[in-house]
Order: structure tokens, then C-alpha cells, then sequence
């Protein structure tokens, strides 16, 4: 069996004195979709932005494509290949849309024109993005900035797109063109993991789906079981599965 | 003095204000940091200009670089050593930090310049046009201040640096995720800034007088154009730049040389209580 592209095993990690994360176990294959799903302040965004370097684990390993990635810097984790798309888009305002996406190949340097074919290519999925190329981003509607977000992902040429939240605050129209994109993009070989409270969406996309609980993974598997599974009703669903059967 | 040679002059001097202004604005938007070091940046940058001329002969125009590239490192090397350790605290101690730094600035420079004013004199000549007369000197230095200015205004606009400036100043920790290292971005903008200053020292040595005591007036001028053109952008500096200029030029014929900086500071109070983010600056934008 292959290496996974992403192996995560044990991690700890908090702010400061305040710790998130108690042990968590994470698995992604490559040219996979997988979610972390779980309830706001499950730990799902700390986990996220420990991986991406943004925050230092207090223990526990992080192994990317073969590299030990656990309290490298965030330069080093985007240079390894994993891009994180961050809650909320978080677009520069004040900068075109075409700046922005630039600004997500801010460490390349293999060059203008491999660059220019990824912008391009950026454009091709998402068209809206094109024709407001020239545009402050900021003053995109909430979906068009979600895609100039993951644009901005794509644009470090990762090996993995991490995305926090993507359907958060969208109209279930904008999410169904995104989750389109990402199925497209993933088609083209780029592994994505997506970090969702949503998890009708999540688990429709994806196909292994890890439900985070009090900085814990507390079940996890294939997306169609889990999505059946009493175990999941109960610890996540519970609410709906109740609500549906009343 | 006719009313359009008081106009002229007050443009070349708007420039060089401007000039002056756009790095000190520069830092304060981006790093927050107010940056009492910068009339001292300005005065090493016209003492550097003044040397160079007077032991190896190299023309103003020619050491306006030289000074550039030795500030664009003493302010990177300050920022890095010095300020990076307190940029994320409040503005206040980031403001006694560089004020300290600026009084050791200051007291070394009386030490090895000594307060008497120096001045780099070239004849040049003058330009005639329409009633008005421009000496050279001073028109050369009003076009350098401006593509000074308008090189920068690209930089910022269209380079990759200038995206990550913008960038860390807009959102710190989503630049971070795009792989941006904040404390050199910091460093960057600084020494930009301090460049900037340098630069326009190096001009200025050719038309006023320059000695180590004008740095707080200077300092003041650069704060009087931030606060009239909104901070961090370039077009706020140069707009606020032209104003503090002709105020300057008009206020020094009608009411006495005397007067000119209180106007200046008091169209600075009037434009606080009217608008309080500058003439260019956008509220919430800083």
C-alpha cells in the first residue's frame, strides 16, 4: 500500500496555554477528497492552521509526502505543497482580484510564464474571476470570493488544498458551482481536504470523512458509511436524526 | 512676487514635501509604527549628498542613489535589530522606541557634523518662462522628487514586493499563508521608507541649508503632509505634499516666512476637525 500524501498521527496543539487538539489521527490519500466535519470549536480550524504552520504542535507528527512538516515555518509547509484557504476567504483588500491570486504564488519561482499558465488555468474554472480580474476583491458577492480564495490556493501549485469553511455564509447555489469546481480540479489530481460544519455538503463531496469532537477524531471512515452509520447519527446527527424521525 | 511665481515655488517645495512624506506615510500605514527617526533619515540623506560632493566632487543628482542605497540599508538593519522586537506592540511604545533611537541619532550627528549648516552651491542657472524663474537646481529636484515618487507609486502598484506589502498590511496572517515572511516584509517597508527619506535629503542639500537641529522640522513637515493626504498610499502623500507646499509658498508672501509652518500646522488641526482621515485617505482603510 502507498504512502498517504498526508499522515497526521497524534497531534497536540493549542493556543498557548489553552490546548485544542488532544491526539488527532488523520489520513489523506492522495488524489483523495477528504473532510474534517464537526461542530463549531470541535478544533477543526486549529487543526488547519497547525498543519499549515501557522500555529506549533506540542506534539505529535506531520508527515507530508514524505517529509516531516510538524513546527515548520508556514513558508515551508506552502513550499512542501500544502496551500490553506482560510475561514472567511480572507481576500487583501485594496488588491485586484488578479493581484490576489498572484499573491498566492508569491513563493514560486519557476517562473512568469508557468505562473500566467496557472493563472490562466484559475480563469478557466472559475470565469467570473476573469472578467473581474481588475476588480478590488473585496467587492466580489461571498461565492465569487470563495472561488478567487481557492484560486489563490491553487495558484502555490499544491499537492494539497486545504479549504476551511468553503460553503459557510453561501447560498446552497454557490456552494453546488463550487463543490462542482473542487470535483473538477480533483479530477485533475490535486488532493483537497475540506474542513466543513456542513456536513451534508462535505460528505457529498468527499470520500473520507473524519468527525472531530473536542479536539478529538471521533469517528471516522468512508463518507456513504458514515453518513448511515448510527455511531454518526448519534455523535454528530444526532439532533437531525432525532428531528427526522419525529 | 507675482501670485503664479508663488505658485511655482510652492510646487517645487510641494514635491519635495511629498517626496519627503510618502516613506514616513508608508511605514505608518503598513507597520503602524510612527517613525520619529525619519527627519533624522532626511538629514543624513542631505549630509551624505554634502559629503560626497565636497571630498570627491560626485554631483547631488548622482550621490540622490548613493544616499538612497545607504538608508534602504540603515533602515532595513534597524528594523531588523531594533524595531521588529516591538513592531506588534501599541503605537506608543513603537513611538518610544524610535523617538530614543532618535535622539542617539541626533546627538551623533551634532557630534560628527556639528550644528552649523552646511550647503552644497551650484550655479546652475534658471529657467524663464511666462514672468516665472525657476533655478535649475530646484527644478531638477522637483522632477527627481516626483519620479522618486511616481517609482515608488509603480513598485507598490505592480511589483511582487509591493503586492506583499499591501498584503501584510490589509491581512498579517493570511499573507503569512501565502508564504509571506512578515518580519522581512517589515524590514522591507521600512528601509523603503528610510530610502525615500535618504533620497530626498540628498536633494534638498542643494537647495536649503541643512544642519542636524532641522530634523524635528522636518519631521513636523512630514507629519503635516500625512495627516492632510491620508496615510499609506502614495497619492495621499503627493496631494498632501502640494498642499502643505502652496500653503507654505502663499502664507511666506502674504503673512512673513515666520508664519509659514504655524499655517501649515493649523490647516493640519482644521482638516482634523472637518476630516479627520486626510484628503485621500479612506476611513477604516489604514
Amino acid at each position: 500500500m502507498p504512502e498517504p500524501l498526508l499522515e497526521v498521527r497524534d497531534l497536540a496543539g493549542g493556543y498557548g496555554d489553552v490546548q485544542v487538539l488532544w491526539g488527532i489521527d488523520l489520513v489523506v490519500e492522495e488524489r483523495e477528497i477528504a473532510c474534517v466535519v464537526g461542530s463549531n470549536g470541535a478544533g477543526k480550524t486549529t487543526l488547519l492552521r497547525t498543519i499549515s504552520g501557522m500555529l506549533r504542535p506540542t506534539a505529535g507528527m506531520i508527515r507530508f509526502a514524505g517529509r516531516d512538516l510538524a513546527g515548520a515555518a508556514p513558508d515551508a509547509v506552502l513550499g512542501a505543497g500544502i496551500a490553506h484557504v482560510p475561514e472567511g476567504r480572507r481576500l487583501f483588500r485594496g488588491l485586484s482580484v488578479r493581484d490576489n491570486l498572484l499573491l498566492g504564488a508569491y513563493t514560486r519561482s519557476d517562473g512568469r510564464a508557468a505562473v500566467e499558465r496557472d493563472l490562466a488555468f484559475v480563469y478557466d474554472v472559475f470565469p467570473i474571476l476573469k472578467e473581474r480580474r481588475n476588480q478590488d476583491a473585496t467587492t466580489l458577492s461571498g461565492g465569487e470570493q470563495q472561488m478567487c480564495a481557492i484560486g489563490r490556493g491553487i495558484m502555490a501549485q499544491p499537492k494539497l488544498l486545504m479549504i476551511d469553511e468553503m460553503s459557510l455564509g453561501l447560498a446552497p447555489r454557490a456552494v453546488e458551482v463550487l463543490g462542482e469546481a473542487l470535483a473538477g480540479i480533483n479530477r485533475r489530481g490535486l488532493t483537497i481536504l475540506l474542513v466543513e460544519q456542513d456536513v451534508i455538503t462535505a460528505f457529498d463531496l468527499a470520500r473520507h470523512g473524519f468527525v472531530v469532537d473536542m479536539g478529538r477524531i471521533t469517528i471516522s471512515g468512508n463518507t456513504a458509511t458514515l453518513s448511515t452509520s448510527d455511531a454518526m447519527r448519534g455523535a454528530y446527527l444526532g439532533s437531525v436524526a432525532k428531528s427526522e424521525v419525529g | 512676487m507675482s501670485e503664479l511665481q508663488i505658485l511655482v515655488n510652492g510646487l517645487v517645495l510641494g514635491s519635495l514635501y511629498a517626496c519627503m512624506a510618502v516613506g514616513f506615510s508608508l511605514v505608518w500605514g503598513v507597520l503602524n509604527v510612527i517613525n520619529m527617526l525619519h527627519g533624522s533619515f532626511i538629514v543624513l540623506g542631505a549630509y551624505i549628498s554634502f559629503f560626497l560632493y565636497r571630498h570627491a566632487g560626485v554631483h547631488p543628482f548622482i550621490s540622490v542613489p548613493i544616499a538612497a542605497a545607504a538608508l534602504f540599508a540603515l533602515g532595513y538593519a534597524l528594523q531588523r535589530g531594533a524595531i521588529n522586537r516591538v513592531v506588534a506592540r501599541p503605537v506608543l511604545t513603537t513611538l518610544t522606541l524610535t523617538f530614543g533611537l532618535d535622539m542617539l541619532a541626533y546627538n551623533l550627528m551634532i557630534l560628527a557634523f556639528s550644528a552649523t549648516p552646511v550647503r552644497i552651491i551650484l550655479d546652475l542657472g534658471r529657467v524663464e518662462a511666462a514672468g516665472v524663474v525657476v533655478p535649475v537646481d530646484r527644478l531638477a529636484a522637483m522632477l527627481l522628487a516626483l519620479l522618486l515618487t511616481a517609482v515608488l507609486y509603480a513598485v507598490m502598484r505592480g511589483s511582487k514586493i509591493g503586492r506583499a506589502i499591501v498584503a501584510v498590511r490589509m491581512d498579517r496572517d493570511a499573507a503569512t499563508l501565502m508564504g509571506i515572511r512578515v518580519e522581512r516584509i517589515y524590514a522591507t517597508t521600512f528601509a523603503l521608507g528610510a530610502l525615500m527619506a535618504g533620497a530626498a535629503g540628498a536633494m534638498l542639500a542643494l537647495i536649503f541649508p541643512i544642519s542636524p537641529t532641522m530634523s524635528g522640522q522636518y519631521l513636523g513637515k512630514v507629519f503635516i503632509v500625512c495627516v492632510l493626504g491620508g496615510l499609506g498610499n502614495v497619492p495621499g502623500a503627493l496631494a498632501g505634499g502640494f498642499v502643505l507646499g502652496l500653503v507654505e509658498a502663499f502664507a511666506g508672501v502674504y503673512l512673513g516666512p515666520q508664519n509659514a509652518m504655524t499655517m501649515g500646522y493649523l490647516l493640519m488641526l482644521l482638516l482634523l476637525l472637518v476630516r479627520p482621515t486626510g484628503l485621500m485617505g479612506r476611513k477604516g482603510y489604514e
